[in-house]
This record gives structure tokens, C-alpha cells and sequence, in this order.
């Protein structure tokens, strides 16, 4: 703007986001000054994308508009967790990854579990978690569905039931109406079934994990089969393999299809003798029932009874 | 009394600086005007001095409607584009801090703001403050190897130089595993923190001595809790507060329980037992919790996403047996007060609580209600 003889004191001026009454808010943090025959406005903060604001001079408004930048939608989902084709009824976290960093503030409007079938959402299914539980690289969210639910002797377990119904199969929805963190949408809806099945209610036992052990002098991988899906994201961190010194092993840990297996393989080949497969005992399943205790644990159960040690300890050796 | 020397800050491991926060999330105050800003994105939590020019005396009175509004403005953002994510009062000068997300993904800003008693908002520069950090430690954080390599953008700081080809790009690696801060208080000269991971489904509380001493030194404590006296579980803690002049806290379980445990529980040993006292519902999440006293008696209110405002009191919470048998309402008596859509809480000066409110129009207003009325 320019023309200005007028002193600052005399002068009103206001910047508002459009859809704010003017008349009763605050002007936006910033410094208004005059220089020469220039009216100059510094924001504190910068102007938003795509949002449009009043200016308002001594009376007079104008409107300016920062444009959005030129994006096309790019982000999509590229996995869900559990990648299993049945859950159990007391499921208790999914996890969604994305190919690229998003916003905050999407999870409860665009990721719904939905009744197979007619696709009708399931209200109530997720737990209302704020602020959002996201990996640093805002590339991975955890969504808890409602353990009130899913815990037996709450009163919302017995008032509302479990979030999912056995025998009832669903679909994980995550809409286009999740946004990136630049604000696009998600450039395609993704979705996944699940079978629901019983309740799983027990301790995670390695004793009955399957072993194909590899020949020593190989870099074959040492996979383990489990009895039940467990958690993608904790299986990432809680095994590992020591020799004989307590060295660990170093190589590539991947979770085989299903969620249901875990293999490894080495970067230098298997020595001989003996090696150990350390297991951390809070590894859990997809049901939050861990190695070291059970979700919701039973008091009267024996069986229920935690784990006392933090870390287990399995011994192997390639021949 | 805010510090003003130097000396005073040394005292508690404070030095200047510009804290560069990632995200403010809860905030509350310890000693000495101290502001306590965790900073989840970061892993972090700071101790800053606040400077606050003017100490109020007798008692004030705070009433902004559309407190949304007024920040969206003053930030210079749509509406929904501010996210209110912490509030505290400091008992030196009942002062009202806020901190706030000015927006949302890659331009997201963090700021503590205050909230002066005409309504007015002033941001709480961090430049050249006096302030400390530690980190939000949880093992077995050491021997977790698993990190995203991320390539910083242009006006993004830090980073490892990565030679590709010619081109330098910025990379930093970034945990897959972190603890997202729901509530913080300062009792008895610890900072206890409650915390939900985005992976295992835990109970950990952190107690976090201040000052503080190194990059990471806390200790946990896992609360079990009994359902019905037949079902031991543990839940992640949603929001929590001491009360019995710091000898009891009352906390809330993402499951909805609330349960209370003793001080001497958070300082001796890893695990403590937490007795149910009462249940909220189904589909109804715990949001904020503050105690008041009136007439010699203590009395705790809990706000929740689908109820009222419960009133509790001190005495009924003593004298509540564990919950064994189902049924709701369930466990110590409690009162349902009429203020509606109440989020967070917070006492200000012991005479007036401070309640952010969301109207049936979508509106966050900021109330003060005098504990006489409560």
C-alpha cells in the first residue's frame, strides 16, 4: 500500500483469516510500520497456504490470498498391520504406514473399521488417542482400538461388548481424506479384510516357536514360525541373535508374510557353536498379550501367571 | 518469584539459550515460575524460566469466549487450523499459559502463548532464555537400532551431510518407536510424566528429578491395576493429579478406570498396584483432572469426553474399597456438575478453577469458576 503521510497512532489497521469477525479479534501478531510512503506488514508467523485474509485500513478492507502451492496427491498407504488375513476378537492395535510424511489430525475422520459387506463403519472401534501416536517421520501411525472394550470385568466390555464381533469380518479403511503433511490428500483409498476369530488369552511361549536352523559356514536365513500373528512393529526390535561372547549378530531381520514368522540373515556366515536367540519378554502379540504376561490377565489362571525376567535367552547351534 | 539472577538459575541447572522446540504439547509449572514444555516430537523436555513482568495480587478472574477464534487470529490461521495442547497456571503470578500447534504437517509451529485477563494473547518468546532440557528416556531406547532415514528439507536445521552422487542432501534418522507425553505435574520435587508409546501397550509413569541431572535419568513405574477383582491389567495413563498435599495421586487409564495410588508407591521400587475407585463408561475418554479445597475439605473433578463434569471427594476416595464387582456407576460417590463440554483444567490462585470448554458450536471458550460454586 502505498500514500502514507499519516502517522502510525492514527492509523487502524487489521489482518484477519477470512471467516473471523474483524470486529471483535485480534489483528495478527506482526509489526506494522510505515516506510517512506509505504504502509509495511511483517506477520510474526507466515501467511497459511491457501487460506485468504481481510486487510483492513483505517475502515477500508481488502482481501489477499496466498495461494496453495502446486501439488498433486502423492502420499499412499503402503502397509497395515496386522498383515494377517484373520484377527483375533480382542485385536487390540493396528499400525498404517504411509510412503511419506503426514499430517496430524486425520486418524479419527479417515480411518474407519467397517462391517464387511455392507461397508457400514463401526462406531466407537478406535480409541480416541490426542495427541496421535506417530514415529518420528510422521510416517507410521499406531491406532489403538478400545481396550474399555476389549478388557473383561470393565464395565464398557460389559456394557458395549468387544469392538469386533467373532465371526463377523471386517475391512480397515483409510480414506482420501487423510492429508499429507503438506496438506494433499492420500492419493488412493486403501483398505484391508480381516476374518475376525476367538479371543486369544495366553502368554506369547517361544518354546513353541518352529525353527529351520541354517548350516554353519552359510549365510542362510534362521527363520522362526510362531503360533499366532504377533506385533509387526515390536518384532523389529525384540529378537536378536548373540555367539557364544555375547556379540551380537549383525544382518537383516525381516517379519515373513503374515506377520507369523521372523527370519534373519546374517552378513558373514553362521559360525559353528553355540548361539543365542535373545527374546525381549514384552515382545506382544497383536492382542497385547505379551511373553512376559497376558493382556488381561486372569488372577484365578495359573497359567496367566507373568514372567518374571526381562530377557529369555533360546540356544541354538548351526551344524 | 521468577528468576533474575543468573546465580538463581545455576541453581537449578538452568543456562540461556533458544530452546528449539519440535512440538509443545503439556506444559506445567515447578518452582519458581519454571514452565516444564514437553516436546514429544523431539523426545524432550524443557525446563524454562519464565520472565513474566507482572505478578497478580487477589484473586483474578479469566472468562474468554471463542478462545479458538482469538488465537486463530492473533496466529493469523483458520480456525481449525490451532490446536490447544497444553494449559498451566504458574501459582507465583497466575499467569495462564497455553501451548498451542499453529497448524498442521510440515508448517506446523509450537508456541507457549499467555493469556492476559482482557483476553489479549502474547506469545512467550524463547529466545535468550534461561532453560534446561533432558530426554524422554525409555529403554530398552539403546538397543533399538531400527531408524527412517528422512532427507531434511532446505529450512530444516541438523542432519548428517550425505554425498549422492554429487548432490548433498541432509538426512537424519528418526526413531520408528516413540512415547507421546499426555500429562506431566511436578510433585514433590520430581517431574513425574505419563506417556503413551506408539508401540507396547505399557503403564509407565517416569519420575524425572529436577533439576536434572544429565541427558536421561528417570526411573518407572509400572501401575497394574485390578478390574473387578478378578482381571490384573496395566494401561497406558491418560491424565493424572496429586492431591493430599502430594501424598496421593488420582490417575486415569486410557481404559477408563480411575484409580489412585500412594506418593510412597511413585518412590520405592518399579511397580505399583493402583486401586480402582471408579469407572467412566463405555466410549468415554478421561480428559482432565484438578483438585480444589473449599471449607478444609479437598475435592478432585474429572472432565471426560461424553459426560459431565464428575466431582469427587478427597474423603469418599479414602474410604473407597477396590472396585470387585461390576456395575455401573461404579466406586466412590461422585457428583455430576452441569458445565459442559469441559477438556482442560487447571487451579488458579485456589479460589478459581480454569476450565477450557467446547460449545456446542465447535468453540473452545476459557472459563473461570469460582470453587465456592463448584
Amino acid at each position: 500500500m502505498s500514500g502514507w503521510a499519516a502517522d502510525l497512532e492514527d492509523l487502524s489497521f487489521q489482518v484477519v483469516p477470512a471467516g473471523l469477525d474483524g470486529g471483535s479479534l485480534p489483528s495478527m501478531a506482526g509489526e506494522v510500520w510505515i516506510d517512506g510512503d509505504v504502509l509495511r506488514f511483517t506477520p510474526r508467523f507466515p501467511f497459511a497456504a491457501g487460506a485468504t485474509y481481510a486487510v483492513t485500513v483505517n475502515g477500508e478492507t481488502a482481501t489477499i490470498e496466498r495461494p496453495a502451492p502446486d501439488a498433486t496427491p502423492a502420499a499412499e498407504v503402503v502397509a497395515i498391520h496386522p498383515d494377517a488375513d484373520e484377527v483375533p476378537l480382542n485385536l487390540l492395535r493396528i499400525y498404517v504406514h504411509f510412503s511419506a510424511p503426514m499430517s496430524e489430525g486425520f486418524a479419527a475422520r479417515a480411518v474407519q473399521m467397517c462391517r464387511a459387506g455392507t461397508g457400514e463403519p463401526l462406531q466407537g472401534t478406535f480409541l480416541r488417542q490426542e495427541p496421535e501416536l506417530w514415529d518420528a517421520a510422521h510416517r507410521r501411525l499406531t491406532l489403538f482400538l478400545d481396550p474399555a472394550r476389549i478388557k473383561r470385568g470393565l464395565v464398557p466390555n460389559l456394557e458395549a461388548g468387544y469392538p469386533l464381533t467373532e465371526g463377523g469380518p471386517v475391512v480397515l479403511r483409510v480414506t482420501t481424506e487423510f492429508r499429507d503433511a503438506f496438506g494433499q490428500p492420500l492419493r488412493a483409498q486403501a483398505e484391508r479384510a480381516y476374518q475376525v476369530g476367538a479371543a486369544i488369552r495366553a502368554r506369547i511361549d517361544p518354546a513353541t516357536w518352529r525353527w529351520a536352523v541354517p548350516r554353519a559356514g552359510t549365510t542362510e536365513p534362521l527363520t522362526l514360525q510362531f503360533d499366532r500373528p504377533l506385533d509387526h512393529a515390536m518384532l523389529g526390535r525384540c529378537l536378536w541373535i548373540t555367539d557364544a561372547s555375547g556379540a551380537r549378530l549383525s544382518g537383516e531381520a525381516t517379519v515373513a508374510a503374515g506377520d507369523r514368522g521372523w527370519r534373519f540373515t546374517p552378513h558373514r556366515p553362521w559360525p559353528e557353536g553355540r548361539l543365542q536367540l535373545t527374546v525381549d519378554t514384552t515382545l506382544e502379540d497383536v492382542a497385547g498379550n505379551a511373553v512376559a504376561h497376558v493382556f488381561d490377565r486372569d488372577l484365578t489362571d495359573p497359567a496367566h501367571d507373568p514372567l518374571d525376567t526381562r530377557l529369555l535367552t533360546l540356544e541354538f547351534a548351526c551344524n | 518469584m521468577a528468576i533474575r539472577s543468573a546465580e538463581h538459575a545455576v541453581g537449578y541447572g538452568l543456562e540461556r539459550g533458544t530452546p528449539e522446540l519440535r512440538s509443545a504439547g503439556p506444559i506445567t509449572f515447578g518452582p519458581d515460575s519454571i514452565l516444564f514444555v514437553a516436546d514429544s516430537a523431539a523426545a524432550r523436555i524443557y525446563a524454562i524460566a519464565i520472565e513474566d513482568a507482572s505478578p497478580v495480587s487477589g484473586t483474578r478472574s479469566l472468562d474468554v469466549d471463542r478462545l479458538d477464534e482469538r488465537l486463530a487470529a492473533y496466529l493469523g490461521v483458520p480456525a481449525d487450523d490451532v490446536d490447544i495442547r497444553g494449559m498451566a497456571v504458574d501459582p507465583a503470578t497466575q499467569g495462564v499459559y497455553l501451548s498451542v500447534a499453529r497448524g498442521r504437517g510440515a508448517g506446523s509451529i509450537p508456541l507457549i502463548l499467555r493469556v492476559e485477563d482482557d483476553g489479549s494473547l502474547q506469545e512467550v518468546s524463547l529466545r535468550d532464555v534461561q532453560y534446561a532440557q533432558t530426554g524422554i528416556d525409555d529403554a530398552p531406547a539403546e538397543d533399538d537400532e531400527r531408524t527412517d532415514i528422512r532427507v531434511l528439507r532446505d529450512d530444516e536445521p541438523g542432519g548428517q551431510a550425505y554425498d549422492a552422487r554429487g548432490t548433498i542432501l541432509q538426512l537424519v534418522r528418526e526413531s520408528l518407536r516413540t512415547v507421546t507425553v499426555t500429562d506431566m505435574a511436578y510433585v514433590g520435587g520430581t517431574l513425574v510424566v505419563a506417556g503413551a508409546s506408539n508401540e507396547e501397550f505399557t503403564s509407565t509413569l517416569r519420575q524425572i528429578p529436577f533439576p536434572f541431572k544429565g541427558a536421561a535419568h528417570s526411573s518407572s513405574l509400572e501401575i497394574f491395576h485390578v478390574s473387578h477383582g478378578k482381571w490384573e491389567t496395566h494401561s497406558p495413563i491418560r491424565t493424572f493429579v496429586a492431591y493430599d498435599d502430594d501424598m496421593s495421586v488420582l490417575a486415569s487409564y486410557t481404559c477408563t478406570p480411575i484409580v489412585k495410588f500412594s506418593l510412597r508407591d511413585l518412590q520405592g521400587g518399579d511397580q505399583a498396584r493402583g486401586h480402582t475407585v471408579a469407572e467412566l463408561g463405555a466410549m468415554n475418554t478421561p480428559l482432565g483432572m484438578v483438585s480444589f479445597r473449599r471449607d478444609g475439605e479437598e475435592y478432585l473433578l474429572v472432565s471426560n469426553s461424553r459426560h459431565e463434569l464428575f466431582k469427587l471427594s478427597r474423603k469418599d476416595l479414602e474410604a473407597q474399597e477396590s472396585l470387585t464387582t461390576p456395575q455401573a456407576p461404579v466406586g466412590a460417590p461422585r457428583q455430576s456438575l452441569p458445565h459442559h463440554g469441559v477438556g482442560r483444567m487447571a487451579s488458579l490462585n485456589g479460589e478459581t478453577v480454569l476450565m477450557l470448554q467446547r460449545t456446542p458450536e465447535g468453540h473452545v471458550d476459557l472459563h473461570s469458576y469460582s470453587t465456592a460454586s463448584l
